[in-house]
């Protein structure tokens, strides 16, 4: 071995670099399988182009049916109408004309239609008519009239019940009344009674108009003005609206499906065929077997996607040109194709994302059946971020634009649209979340290919006694990263419906303390500290309360002051780009005011120091440290973070936390100790609910660096970008004076050694094997 | 050619918690051999090989085929292998020339290096009149005929075969330990996992007996059959296991004193029956 350690090196990441050769070979191989399975080829290629087609049949037919289904409705109280119809009264109902009756062997009785005069479509409208004497005899108008609606045997029944106005021979200025008796629960019915309610009004204004006239009274004084309707987009951007709604949509939902059963099929279904062992043991990089499978599935998301919106576009452009349903009741025309182009471009990474997750999460599943179970959670998790682009009001800004996948979404409506130069300022921040988000699920599923467990975990009978045995048998220094995963979904559970035993915000600092207190202390402290007592052998070390060295004391000391300001900077922009509500604002109001005015100690106790122990214990201590176990540290960082930010329930609050959790989460790391995360939350929580108390103290000094602006006091300017800079320079001081990350690691490694410690005492690991005696 | 020392793999597993699934185990193959690991069901035979061929990471000590480690040059590693696992993984949809191809693609043979090969090696496994049946269509015979052909298409020089004669019938099982038998006089190193002894018997050079993880004993046939004088090889091998079993049991007792670690010992011994 004569070469040197810099050209093994060299080797060595040769080796490791994906070659594209191999990537396209496994991809044209996983392609070629694909296109041969039958079923795959029936969902993504048969399936959308004899779908559309189906449905657009069938919708027609309804809504031939719906349009030539008559309705049945029934007048009582004919002789209301009849007295009615004279002078200046217009008639309501005519006599049907004698041609279709002459038929007819007896003579019937007198069948009615509404007048042209107050209809503008009287077919389809079957009356039926009775004098109000024909029915008194068997009970009450009002009861009869509901049964018939309610059997159904009516669409609609109109039952004067008064004689109307004029037509009173005792008080001809009374007003009549007309029951018009409906079922909401009825489509037809209500159908029904919009028709009918339109002939009324129409009758009566005919019988006003007519009354105003015999009167020798202008007609011009019942209307005023006119109101004219000017609706300035043209005719393309009002259909480019409704595609540019309609089309991502169904691109999406697509592009995911038909991620999910590729994926399936190619990781899931290979494990079970046993072939993804003989495929790990050639020469190919796992790195190669990733890319040339999410290259595939990628195809197949895509494929399936593009197919099934055109398969629609072409269907629904006939079949909407015919029922005319659509924005304004008009035709939806043809979509704009040559923008539509935007849409594919997008398709492009939101695709290759739903195909790693797809992928990531199809490596967990032993077999094609397992997959199933696991996609349909990430297909629900996944689905909000395509609904909520579709919901009334939510348009490109800063804030939906870091979204992801609801960023990319809005912004090929905005290029849809033809909103070019705003969809252009936002490219970047779309592209950027769009990409990190990418490459945290292309990470996801490379990791879940280089995991033995994941690989190889063979299902041995999970069985609830075992696991209780099990937990309780290997409890460890700290806590296991299911432990740790466990107890965050207990506290975040807990809180969420802690949230919803609230109903209204207390006035009083009890009430203030029993809600801050319940949660802390009973939802997010106790489970940690009933977990750490019965799940691991040590509370120091599981919930990390060992002391840091001491040379970054004064550092944490620094960092408690100096991070404030830069806090309440971030959630000042969050606040802009994502505005509280004034309804949340107003709600929040008795709250700050109690936290004004109460004694400053019990404050700084209840919103302080209770927050900083409890949340810190939990998150930065015990949680974080199952987490970093095995060499995981972004992980930790990363899931406390974000669990940190959850737990807290307003957005705005979550987002702002989240932040600072990664911060607080970094320090943990390097320090390997809950304790500094305590000092920094501490003084952070108590800096916000006292700088207004400060700022009336009115000292000199700090009246340099608080201004009272109209939201009460703030930090200048200036004094927060020095907090910046010095706060960046104690994070690399940090990071200097703790050398070894692996404080954590070497608790984790010492954990490790007892309980490898525990098996030495078994005689199975001291002795050797014969073999080599 | 295959060099194995002191390795150890570790599972966590639900019932068990922490135990070792192949424990400290040593050996060495050399080319031309057959090397034979015989055991019951679960005793980590299948954990040995799938660390030789790197698809697993060992625990702790070392194993090198062909001077190269497997846990730090696994690339290198899976160049010099030809695995045939227990199941006779086969692609459904792919006909046996192609699956064959397809792993002598991803070997980085060139075309037409890669079609001679295959011409080779289906008319001397005697597989040209099913070359172009799908996967899903193969007899079990068939499938395990195209898993040798694609472990052998690289013309490795080890190979390593994984309870390969599971599920086969006698027929097939005899054709295949023919092919093993004509790889070894073509200079090939081998290694052998089963628990049928007549397999071992017949074929295999030098024999590892493994139970629980550990090797109980390993040589030549004559050599283990002299040792523990008995009659024949089955009696060896049923009296090497309880042998093992009543020492094993034995040492615990003695060593711990403690009630806790019996106990532990006793639930173990019962998993592992």
């Amino acid at each position: 071995m004569s070469e040197s350690s810099k050209q093994k090196r060299e080797r060595a990441a040769r080796v490791n670099r994906p070659r594209l050769e191999t990537i396209g070979l496994i991809y044209a191989r996983e392609m070629r399988d694909q296109l041969r399975d039958r079923r795959t080829l029936f969902t993504i290629i048969v399936l959308p182009i004899l779908l559309y087609p189906i449905v657009g049949m069938l919708l027609l037919q309804i809504a031939q049916f719906t349009q030539q289904h008559p309705i049945s409705v029934c007048v009582i109280g004919m002789e209301h109408v009849q007295s009615a119809a004279t002078g200046d009264i217009p008639p309501l109902l005519v006599e049907k004309e004698a041609e279709e009756e002459s038929d007819a062997p007896v003579k019937a009785l007198p069948q009615y239609r509404f007048a042209d005069a107050v209809s503008e479509d009287v077919r389809n409208v079957n009356v039926t008519t009775y004098r109000t004497s024909e029915l008194e005899r068997t009970g009450d108008l009002s009861k009869r009239s509901e049964t018939w609606v309610r059997d159904g045997i009516y669409d609609c029944v109109i039952c004067f019940e008064t004689p109307l106005s004029g037509a009173n021979p005792v008080h001809p200025n009374e007003q009549g009344t007309i029951g018009l008796f409906y079922n909401v629960a009825s489509d037809q019915s209500l159908v029904a009674r919009e028709r009918m309610a339109s002939i009324l009004n129409r009758w009566r204004g005919t019988w006003v108009r007519n009354r105003l006239s015999s009167a020798g009274m202008e007609l011009s004084v019942l209307d005023p003005f006119q109101v004219r309707d000017v609706d300035i987009a043209p005719e393309r951007t009002r259909e480019a609206a409704f595609w540019s709604k309609l089309l991502p949509f169904i691109m999406l939902i697509w592009a995911m499906t038909g991620a999910f059963y590729p994926a399936i099929d190619l990781v899931a279904g290979e494990k079970e065929r046993g072939t993804l062992e003989t495929l790990l043991c050639s020469p190919t990089l796992r790195s190669e077997i990733v890319w040339g499978k999410l290259g595939a599935v990628m195809s197949f998301s895509m494929m399936t996607a593009i197919l099934n919106a055109c398969s629609m576009l072409v269907t629904s452009t006939f079949v909407f040109n015919q029922i005319a349903i659509g924005p304004a009741g008009g035709s939806m025309g043809t979509p704009p194709l040559i923008p539509m182009l935007w849409l594919f471009v997008a398709l492009i990474p939101l695709s290759a994302l739903f195909s790693a997750l797809a992928l990531a999460v199809a490596a967990m599943a032993r077999s094609s059946k397992e997959g199933q179970y696991y996609l349909m959670p990430l297909m629900m998790l996944t689905l909000p971020l395509v609904l909520l682009p579709m919901l009334p009001g939510t348009t490109l800004s800063l804030g939906t634009s870091l979204i992801p996948v609801t960023g990319m979404f809005l912004l090929v409506r905005t290029l849809v649209e033809g909103h070019m130069f705003e969809a252009l300022t936002y490219v970047p921040t779309v592209a950027l979340v769009t990409g990190i988000c990418l490459w945290m699920a292309v990470q996801w599923a490379r990791r879940q290919f280089e995991s033995e467990s994941v690989l190889f975990g063979d299902g041995d009978q999970w069985e609830l006694g075992a696991w209780f045995r099990h937990l309780w048998r290997d409890r460890q220094l700290a806590a296991t990263p299911t432990v740790a995963f466990g107890c965050g979904a207990v506290v975040l559970v807990g809180l969420f419906f802690g949230k919803l035993a609230v109903t209204e915000m207390p006035t009083t600092l009890a009430g203030i303390a029993t809600l801050v207190l319940i949660p802390q202390l009973g939802l997010i402290l106790a489970p940690t500290l009933l977990m750490s007592i019965m799940l691991t052998t040590s509370l120091r070390t599981s919930l990390r309360l060992s002391l840091p060295s001491w040379q970054t004391w004064p550092v944490i000391g620094v960092l408690c002051v100096m991070l404030h300001p830069l806090y309440i900077q971030l959630a000042g922009w969050i606040s802009t780009m994502y505005p509280l509500s004034d309804q949340a604002a107003e709600a929040m109001l008795p709250f700050t005011q109690q936290i004004a005015s109460a004694p400053w100690t019990s404050v700084i106790l209840l919103m302080a120091f209770v927050p900083a122990i409890c949340e810190e214990i939990t998150f930065r201590g015990f949680i974080f440290g199952g987490l970093v176990r095995g060499g995981h540290p972004l992980r930790a960082v990363l899931v406390t973070a974000l669990m940190f930010g959850i737990s807290h329930g307003v957005l705005q609050q979550s987002i702002s936390a989240t932040f600072m959790g990664l911060l607080l989460g970094w320090i943990a790391l390097r320090t390997g100790s809950v304790l500094p995360g305590i000092a920094i939350h501490f003084c952070n929580n108590a800096l916000s609910v006292s700088l207004q108390r400060v700022a009336e103290l009115d000292l000199p000094i700090l009246n340099e660096l608080i201004l009272s602006t109209a939201n009460g006091p703030a930090y200048h300017p200036y004094w927060t970008a020095c907090c910046f800079i010095v706060s960046a320079a104690c994070l690399g001081g940090i990071y200097r004076i703790t050398q070894n990350v692996d404080s954590i690691n070497s608790n984790d490694a010492l954990a490790d050694r007892v309980i490898l410690g525990s098996n030495a005492t078994d005689p199975s690991l001291k002795r050797l094997s014969p073999a080599t005696q | 050619m295959i060099h194995v020392q002191h390795l150890t793999k570790a599972y966590e597993d639900l019932r068990r918690g922490r135990f070792l699934a192949v424990d400290h185990i040593s050996f060495c193959v050399q080319p031309g051999e057959i090397f034979g690991l015989l055991g019951p069901n679960g005793a980590g035979k299948t954990t040995v090989l799938r660390i030789l061929s790197t698809v697993l990471r060992p625990s702790s000590g070392i194993a090198t085929i062909d001077g190269y480690d497997v846990s730090h040059e696994p690339a290198e590693v899976r160049r010099r292998i030809g695995f045939v696992s227990n199941n006779t993984a086969i692609y459904d949809r792919m006909t046996a020339w192609e699956m064959v191809g397809y792993f002598g693609r991803l070997h980085g043979m060139q075309r037409d290096e890669l079609n001679d090969r295959l011409e080779k090696l289906f008319s001397q496994l005697r597989m040209n009149e099913f070359r172009d049946v799908p996967g899903s269509k193969m007899s079990t015979g068939m499938q395990q005929k195209v898993s040798i052909a694609r472990a052998l298409v690289h013309d490795p020089p080890v190979l390593i075969f994984d309870e390969a004669t599971l599920g086969l019938d006698v027929l097939v099982a005899r054709n295949l330990l023919e092919v093993i038998r004509e790889l070894r006089e073509a200079g090939k190193c081998l290694i052998f996992s089963t628990h049928i002894m007549s397999e071992v018997e017949r074929l295999c050079d030098r024999i590892a007996i493994m139970h629980r993880g550990r090797i109980l004993d390993s040589g030549t046939l004559d050599e283990l059959v002299d040792r523990h004088e008995e009659q024949n090889f089955e009696e060896l091998f049923f009296s090497l296991l309880s042998e093992h079993e009543t020492a094993e049991s034995n040492e615990q007792n003695l060593m711990s004193g403690n009630y806790q670690t019996t106990t532990e010992t006793l639930a173990t011994t019962e998993v592992v029956r």
